[in-house]
Order: C-alpha cells, then structure tokens, then sequence
C-alpha cells in the first residue's frame, strides 16, 4: 500500500521492437513521486524510447505502464496527463508565449480568468514576465525553452518530461538553466524524469540517474553510487575519467596485471584467487609526487613509471603516466602555477588508496 | 613579370567566360519570355490587323471581347470551373497530404502513384479515357464532368505543395498538443492548419490556374454549352487568327503574372514564419 | 522523435483515394478495354501497326521528343548556370523571367508564335525590313515551329533541377579547384558537370516525358506532317469517331512514356520528395 502511495510512475517487464530490432528490452523501473530521475545515456541507447513509451508516442512492444497505481500502457497521450519539455521547444510558432502557455488550459476548458491568473503565474515563474505577447521567433533559445517549461507546469501535469531540453543552449545558458530547473523541481515537487546525454549536467541535477545503453538499463543509482561504484565498464567509462585494469588474482590476493604488477585490493571486494578481474581507478584518486618530494616517496609508492604527456586545461592538469610494464594510467590533479615542474621523461610516483580501487562486472 | 602577365590573361579569360554566358543566358531569357511580351502590345492594337508594333492603340479588342457572348460564356464557364475545382481539390488535397505525409500504411505507394498518374500520364491519354468513361456516364459535355475531371488533374500539383507544407512542420508540436490534452481533431485546428495556410494559399492557386489554363481534358469533355475559355481559343488560334484573341492572351498572362507573384510573395512569408 | 503511425490514416486519404480510383484508374481501364476491343482482340494494334499514319506519327514522336529534350537541355542549363552564380537576391529576381513563362499558357506562348514566326510574322517583317526584299522564311506550320514551341515550354522545366543541384554544390569545392590551378573550364567539365548531373537526369527524363505527350504546340505550330501521337488519339477520337483505334494509340504512347516515367520516378522516390 505504502509503496503505491510513493511510487509515481512504474515500469513492468516494458519492452520495444521495431521490426526485429530491440529499441528497449524487457525494462523494470520505478520512479518515486517528487523524485528527479535522469535518463543517461549515448544516442541510441534506448532512453528515448523510454521516455516515447511513458509519454504515448507509441506503444510498448509488451510490459505495462502505471502512472499512480493507474495502466497507462494503451492510454492515449492525452488522457495520460503528463508534461512534456523538447529539445528543439516544439512552440507553436504561430502562437504568442501567452498562448502558448495558455493552450493546454484552454483544451481543458478552463475560464478565461483562471487562464489569465494561471498563466501569468507561471510566465513569472520563469522569468519572462512582460514576454507575453512575443512569437517564439521574437525569443532567444533560452527564453523559448523557458515558455515550453512554463506550458508544462502551468497544467500540473503528474509528471514532468524533459527530453535533452539544454541540448540547444551554448554551454553558459546551459549552466545556468540546470540550476533553475533545480530549483523549479524544488519548489514544485513533481516528478521529473529528464533525458540527457550529458554526464555532469545528469550528476549535477539528478536524485537518481539510471544509465542506460544499448536498450536497457545498465545502473541505476545516486550520482554518488554511478560516480564512485560503477558496476561495469561501460558504466565507469560513461561518466568521469577512468583507468581500467585488468588482471587475475594471484595466491597472496593481491591482483596481478599484465607483466608483474600487482595491486593491493581490499578483502572486502571479495575476489576469488585465480580469476581474471577489471578494475577501475579514478584519475583524480592518484596521488603524485616527485622522487624525495612531497608526500609520495619510493618507499611509500604504490607505482612508478614515467611522465609521457602533460596536459593542462585550466582548473586541472592530466597526465599520461607509463608505468614500467607499458600500462599507462591517466592523473588528474589541480593545477599549480608551479605546474610546469612535471615533464615529459620525467620519472614520478604515484600512489592511491586501495578503497579506489573498483572491481567491475565483467561484461561478456 | 611574366607571372603576373599570365594571371592577367587568365583572368581576361574568366570574365571572357562570364560575359558570354551571361550573355547566352539572357539570349535565353529573352527567348522565354518573347511569348508573354509580344501579345500585349498586340493587344492594344488595331481591330483589323494583327501587328506588331501596332501602328495605332486602342482597346477595340477588349471591348469585342467582353461584348461577344461567344467569348464571355466561356470565360464565365471556365471560371466557374476553375473556382469549383479548386475549393473541392483543396478540401481533398490538404487532408490527403497530411495522412501521406505522417501516416505509413499499406498500399500508399499504389496511392501516392494513382493520385500523382495525372503528372505522368500525358493529358490526351488521361483525356481520352475520362472521355470514354463519361461518355457511358452520360457525363461527356456537362459542367460537373468539367469539374470532376478538372478536380482530379489539378490535385496532384496542390498536393505535391501542400505536402512540402506538411513535411516542414514539427511533429513534436502535434504530439505536445496532444499530450497537453487536445484531442485529434481539436489538434488539426489549432496546430496544424494555422502552420499550413500559406502552403494550402499556394497550393489552391496554383490548382486554379492549372484549371483555368487546361485544354486537352477540356477539349475533349467539351460540349456546345460546355466549352471553356481555353477551349475556345484554341479552337479560335486553329481556325480564325482573329485579333481578339490577342487580348484574350493578355487577360491569361495577367492572371498567371498575378498568381506568380502571389506565389512569390507567398513563398517569402512562408520563409519568415519558419 | 514520434515516428510515422501505421493507423488512423483512412479517414485523411480516403477522399483522395476513392477520387484517384474513380477519375483515374477507371478511365485507364477504360482505355485498355476499348483499345482491345472489350478485352476481346488485338485487332486495334494490328491495324495501328499497318498504318503508314501511325508509323509517321511516332517516328514525328520520337524524333521530336528527342531533340526538344536536347535543346531544352542546353538552354535550361545556361539559364541554371546564370542563375546559379548570382546573389540570392538576384536569383529570386532573375527566377521571374523563368517563372511567369512557367505560369504561362501553352495557348498564349503557340498564338504569340503565329504572330513572332508566322510568314508576315515579327522575324519576317524584320528581316524584309533589312534586306529591303520582301522575306517569308517558312517558321511556322512545320518541324521548326514545333520545335521552338515545345522548346520554349519545356526549357524552365529544365531550369527547376539543374538549378538545385547547381546551388547543391559546396562554393568551397570551386575555391579549392581555383587554388590548385584549375582553369574555369577545367573546374566547369571536373565540378559543375558531374555534380549537377542528378539534377540534369531528373530534369531530362521529365522533360522527355511531357514531350512524348506534346498535343497543343505540335497542333498550332506544326504541319500535317508533324502529327504527333497525342493529335493522332485526337483525330481518331473526333474525326474518324474510332474509340477502339484511339485506344490504341493512346495506349501505346502511354507504354512509351512508361519508359521514360519509371526511371524518372525511381529518381524522385531516392531523393524522397512525398514517399517516406
């Protein structure tokens, strides 16, 4: 009883074809009411085709759909009562923001001072108070995705759908509307469910992102979870920098990878000696340090191996360390002005917490 | 020296090139539109001769025209026509071109090919047949006959405009409209057929003057009471070079230059709005 | 992102199918029924194919065709190639010299040429003006006059393809030719050409078609003896009142423009005009 009352919208056994081709395979899923779900995940990777399902753009190939408790799964998209945000806005260009605005209310019927009160409400709401009479053309990308924002909340809708939204916004606007719809979501507590290709705008924004690829779901998860226990590979490479290394597990426990390095691994990941094993480490997990400098010594190392590229991008330096058996591994560290001192040949140390280490599902 | 020498004979050259094609292409230009220039002045001339340029203007062949009933009847006929034409083919064409466009469904290849046959086939065949089929109709030489043959053949170019229409709006506007509640039809009114005015405009009048311009379908379904303006000139170019024809040509290039800059102007609105 | 639905079309194609069924595949199936004399002989092609009238009116057909889709050709690509190097605001200026004959009236451009060719004609009267002796050069009621009529309709026809595939073409392409050394012939036979030559193909067959079926101009325009197929279906339907033979006929010049139309077609459908 108590998890239908939270549960907004549930997935079951929700599946896609088209033809032969799975677009969605059989999916479970089920989103919170309140809750700011993300979809992540490449093109292709099926997270459209989750979003199509929920809003009825077309029907699920098999499973069922329950938006509160109801089955939604043969509803058409009007009778489901959900909001919808595009990417490319979907305005209707021969309309003013105002009626824009003002046409989900008018299909409902509602008074023409309801309408009034309503819209200019949710006008001020984002923002663009005094734009009513302006035709889309006559605003800027941001302001138009706010009126296609403002057409969503102002009916009420149970959930909120936003299929890549920023998508057409250059990166500054992008920023700055992520955290305006951070804070709308706060104000008016419906569910959100956002899509996105976008990692840090999916981590910055989300309770929970579930990563999608190739038509299901990989993780699903807090951007804590994704960020620091990715459960797969491709889950690790997807969001954040990752080394990957892979090795089997000798007699002492430790893991052994490629020629005669071996990496202390906690025993609490429970690996099984013998076995092959990936494992992820963090670029910024690495800590580095000069011979007889700092806080890296040779004693206390964990690896050597020598500088091969420096790059500085600002707020961070990466660089590309060979360790003595070819495995390079990237480090990230913020930049100093003294940045300089690391070069190319040169030969450092470098040393992390087991804790960081990260075993990976292995994928075939 | 002798570098820059070459360049300056390559780029005599060029503009040697330039020059003539640009040239050629006015010689065509001209040879394109001699047609639609000579008969107006033409036009203004003499009752009794046909010359150009004419040696006296007047408007003796308008005022002919527009007195002898053997010209206004079919000009009121063709008229009639065209306008009936054009309102049941634009009320069959912007429907069709809509489900063509966003619908996939069994046999639409079959049909996109029977509406569009009237392109393809050449009009005599298509004249031919309609005459034939008619004809057992008891359709051959009435209005009706006119319209219902004239409403088929204009129909594949309106829908060939008003689908371009269709093809450039956003389906995410129709699939929101719905999601936000609309129902289908209340959809089609308030987003769809708003977007598509300016392609539907252009499109009926185009269908109207492809009517009002036809003559084989025409020629052949042309009774004594039913024969239109194109009809009746042709027949008139055959066998009577008589002056008032030329005044006749001027009305119909008036009426194609209207509806080209129409069309035109059109066309341009439909580029600011999107 | 909403794909194409499968259902729910009926009620928006239903007009225009049950129209096209009606008006234009009944009057097809008209055509075939009495061009094979009720579907009971062939003896119509027979006799066609015995007559002297009907082998000159398709050797006319061909022929004519042929050479007013050549002729089209080459002036529809001067005037495409004109237009193609012109600022945008210049074409749309340009595009009106093209487009209002477009817009014009067969009838109106083949009596303006009675009057520009006939024997005391605009040309005639010019060049008596100038040679001081009295000139009737034969321009018109024979294979010439046909030939400029059908020329001067068909050759916007051109214009519309050839032009878009001419402003398909990257200016960068012509920049990086020029700056390689290429001479603007050179860049014209190894750029131009070749890459406007889906607009010339998909211009010319349509071209070739509408000239197959060709019935005004070569009416008013040309002689008895250039009587194309289309006046041949004419003369057979009013003159010697046989359906069945004009059947034939027709059928024929419908089987010939076949040649011409599916390959046209096939073209338009690749670059996906109304077909999905």
């Amino acid at each position: 009883m108590r998890e239908i009352e939270l549960t907004s919208i549930e997935l079951k056994d929700v599946s896609k074809s088209f033809g032969s081709v799975f677009a969605l395979r059989s999916t479970s899923l089920s989103v919170r009411k309140g809750e700011f779900l993300t979809l992540l995940g490449p093109s292709g990777s099926g997270k459209s085709t989750l979003l199509n399902l929920i809003s009825g753009g077309y029907p699920a190939s098999s499973g069922r759909i329950l938006l509160n408790g109801k089955d939604i799964t043969n509803a058409p998209p009007r009778q489901r009562g959900i909001g919808m945000v595009f990417q490319n806005y979907a305005l209707m260009p021969h309309m003013t923001a105002f009626d824009n605005i003002a046409y989900p209310l008018r299909v409902r019927g509602y008074s023409k001072d309801d309408i009034r009160t309503k819209v200019t409400d949710a006008l001020a709401r984002v923002g663009l108070t005094g734009f009513e009479n302006r035709k889309p053309k006559q605003l800027s990308g941001g302001q138009q995705q706010r009126v296609g924002i403002a057409r969503c909340i102002v009916y009420s809708p149970a959930i909120i759908m936003m299929d890549e939204p920023l998508g057409a916004l250059d990166k500054n606007l992008r920023e700055q509307m992520q955290d305006e719809i951070k804070i709308l979501h706060r104000e008016i507590g419906t569910t959100f469910i956002y899509v996105t290709h976008d990692q840090e705008e999916a981590l910055n924004m989300s309770d929970r992102i579930c990563l999608m690829n190739n038509g299901g779901i990989v993780q699903l998860g807090t951007p804590d979870e994704l960020y620091f226990q990715p459960i797969s590979r491709f889950a690790a490479q997807f969001i954040g920098e990752s080394n990957l290394l892979a090795g089997s597990v000798d007699d002492a426990g430790d893991l052994r990878i490629a020629t005669g390095y071996s990496l202390k691994v906690p025993d609490h990941r429970g690996l099984v000696r013998g076995q092959r094993y990936e494992i992820m480490l963090r670029p910024e997990r690495i800590h580095v340090a000069r011979d007889g400098q700092g806080e890296v010594t040779p004693a206390t190392a964990t690896a050597r191996g020598t500088v091969v590229g420096v790059s500085f991008i600002g707020s961070m330096t990466t660089l590309a360390v060979e360790l003595p058996d070819g495995t390079l591994l990237k480090v990230k560290s913020t930049s100093l002005p003294a940045q300089n001192r690391y070069k190319v040949g040169e030969s450092i140390g470098l040393r992390w917490d087991p804790e960081d280490l990260v075993v990976l599902r292995s994928e075939d | 020296m002798t570098s820059g020498k070459s360049h300056i004979i390559k780029d005599w050259r060029k503009r040697c090139l330039q020059i003539l094609g640009t040239g050629l292409a006015f010689g065509v230009y001209l040879f394109l539109l001699a047609p639609s220039l000579i008969v107006t002045p033409v036009s203004f001339g003499s009752k009794y001769e046909l010359k150009f340029p004419p040696a006296s203007y007047s408007l003796d062949l308008y005022r002919i025209f527009f007195s002898t009933e053997a010209w206004t009847q079919p000009l009121l006929l063709s008229l009639r026509v065209a306008l009936s034409t054009t309102v049941i083919a634009t009320f069959i064409a912007v429907p069709a071109a809509y489900g063509l466009v966003r619908f996939n469904f069994l046999g639409k290849k079959f049909l996109l090919a029977l509406i569009m046959s009237p392109l393809v086939i050449p009009s005599v065949v298509f004249a031919l047949g309609i005459y034939l089929y008619f004809s057992t109709l008891r359709l051959g030489g009435t209005t009706l006959g006119l319209i219902v043959a004239h409403t088929m053949f204009v129909i594949p170019y309106a829908l060939v405009i008003i689908s371009a229409g269709v093809q450039k709006l956003d389906p995410n506007l129709e699939f929101g409209a719905m999601l936000m509640g609309a129902g289908r039809l209340r959809m089609l009114m308030t987003v769809v057929l708003p977007q598509l005015y300016p392609s539907i405009a252009a499109g009926a009048l185009f269908a109207f003057l492809i009517s009002f311009d036809e003559v084989v379908i025409s020629w052949f379904l042309a009774g004594p009471n039913t024969t239109t303006l194109s009809v009746k000139m042709f027949s008139a170019i055959q066998w009577e070079i008589s002056p008032v024809i030329a005044a006749v040509s001027t009305i119909l290039t008036a009426v194609s230059l209207v509806v080209c800059l129409i069309n035109v102007a059109l066309q341009k609105g439909g580029e600011q709005s999107s | 992102m909403v794909t194409s639905a499968t259902r729910g079309a009926g009620p928006f194609v239903a007009p225009a199918a049950i129209l096209s069924l009606l008006v234009a595949l009944v009057p097809i199936a008209f055509i075939l029924y009495f061009s094979t004399m009720e579907g009971t002989s062939v003896e119509p092609f027979r006799t066609i194919l015995k007559s002297s009238l009907f082998h000159r009116a398709m050797t006319t057909t061909v022929v004519v065709a042929f050479w007013a889709s050549i002729i089209s050709l080459v002036l529809g690509y001067i005037v495409a190639l004109h237009l193609a190097r012109q600022t945008a605001r210049r074409r749309a200026a340009l595009m009106v010299l093209v487009l209002l004959p477009f817009w014009t009236s067969i009838l109106v451009k083949s009596y303006a040429f009675t009057i520009i060719l006939g024997r005391e004609g605009i040309i005639n009267s010019f060049l008596s003006w100038l040679t001081g002796a009295q000139v009737a050069l034969p321009l018109i009621f024979n294979r010439f006059g046909v030939m400029v009529g059908m020329t001067n309709y068909l050759t916007p026809l051109i214009v519309f393809p050839v032009l878009a595939s001419l402003l398909a073409i990257d200016p960068a392409l012509y920049r990086a030719a020029e700056v390689m050394g290429a001479k603007p012939i050179r860049i014209f036979l190894t750029i131009t050409l070749p890459l406007s030559a889906p607009g010339v193909l998909a211009g010319v067959l349509s071209v070739a078609v509408m000239a197959l079926g060709f019935f005004i101009v070569p009416a008013l325009l040309g002689g008895r003896q250039d009587l194309m197929l289309a006046n041949l279906v004419d003369f057979y339907t009013r003159e010697v009142l046989d359906w069945n033979i004009a059947s034939a006929v027709g059928v024929t010049l419908f089987a010939l423009v076949g040649i011409f139309a599916i390959p046209a077609t096939l073209i338009r459908r690749t670059k996906g005009r109304i077909a999905s």
